[in-house]
């Protein structure tokens, strides 16, 4: 499963701890990494993914309707969850500013596999760095 | 006009330097199932 991570398009390393039953997974530093990709990766490795966490930075966009998304490139962005700390973000979309944040991307719910087919929601679980905070 | 071209280049290489950078900056999976 190592193996078949790291040859992944962006992964410059991956870990698989058997005993803590994780992975980690480094990018590379111009890495255009896919998490929805990792995810069928390692259920083509034969594992069954029980969660994906991911630290990444972005900004945050609104769309027409008022759903807030998280952008990490141009053409890759995850809804956000609505949670407490989206609330806090609300006044940052549509913004320039980049802000890094740590998230589930994904979570098991029952018996059931992830379906590539459903887009990624990112809850956001802790806010690491605002760019526009300035001490 | 070369110069115009020039500072055009830079302008834009300015401007891209930041998307080239990696945006996700680690991932973690906890997955079951593994021996």
């Amino acid at each position: 499963m190592q193996q078949h991570l790291q040859r992944q398009s962006g992964v410059q390393k991956a870990e698989v701890s058997l005993r803590d039953g994780t992975v980690q997974i480094t990018p590379k530093e111009d890495g255009q990494i896919d998490p929805a990709q990792l995810l069928k990766a390692t259920y083509d490795s034969g594992v069954t993914v029980a969660e994906m966490d991911v630290t990444a930075e972005g900004r945050v966009v609104k769309d027409p309707s008022g759903t807030l998304s998280f952008q990490v490139e141009p053409n890759r962005s995850w809804v956000i969850t609505p949670n407490d700390q989206s609330q806090s973000l609300a006044p940052l979309a549509g913004t320039p500013s980049k802000i890094t944040v740590t998230g589930q991307l994904y979570l098991k719910s029952g018996k059931k596999k992830a379906d590539p087919k459903v887009p990624l929601k990112l809850l956001i679980t802790q806010i690491q760095k605002n760019e526009q905070k300035k001490e | 006009m070369k110069i115009n071209k020039f500072v055009l280049l830079l302008l834009l290489g300015v401007g891209l330097a930041p998307v080239s950078q990696a945006q996700i900056k680690h991932v973690e999976m906890r997955v079951e199932g593994m021996t």
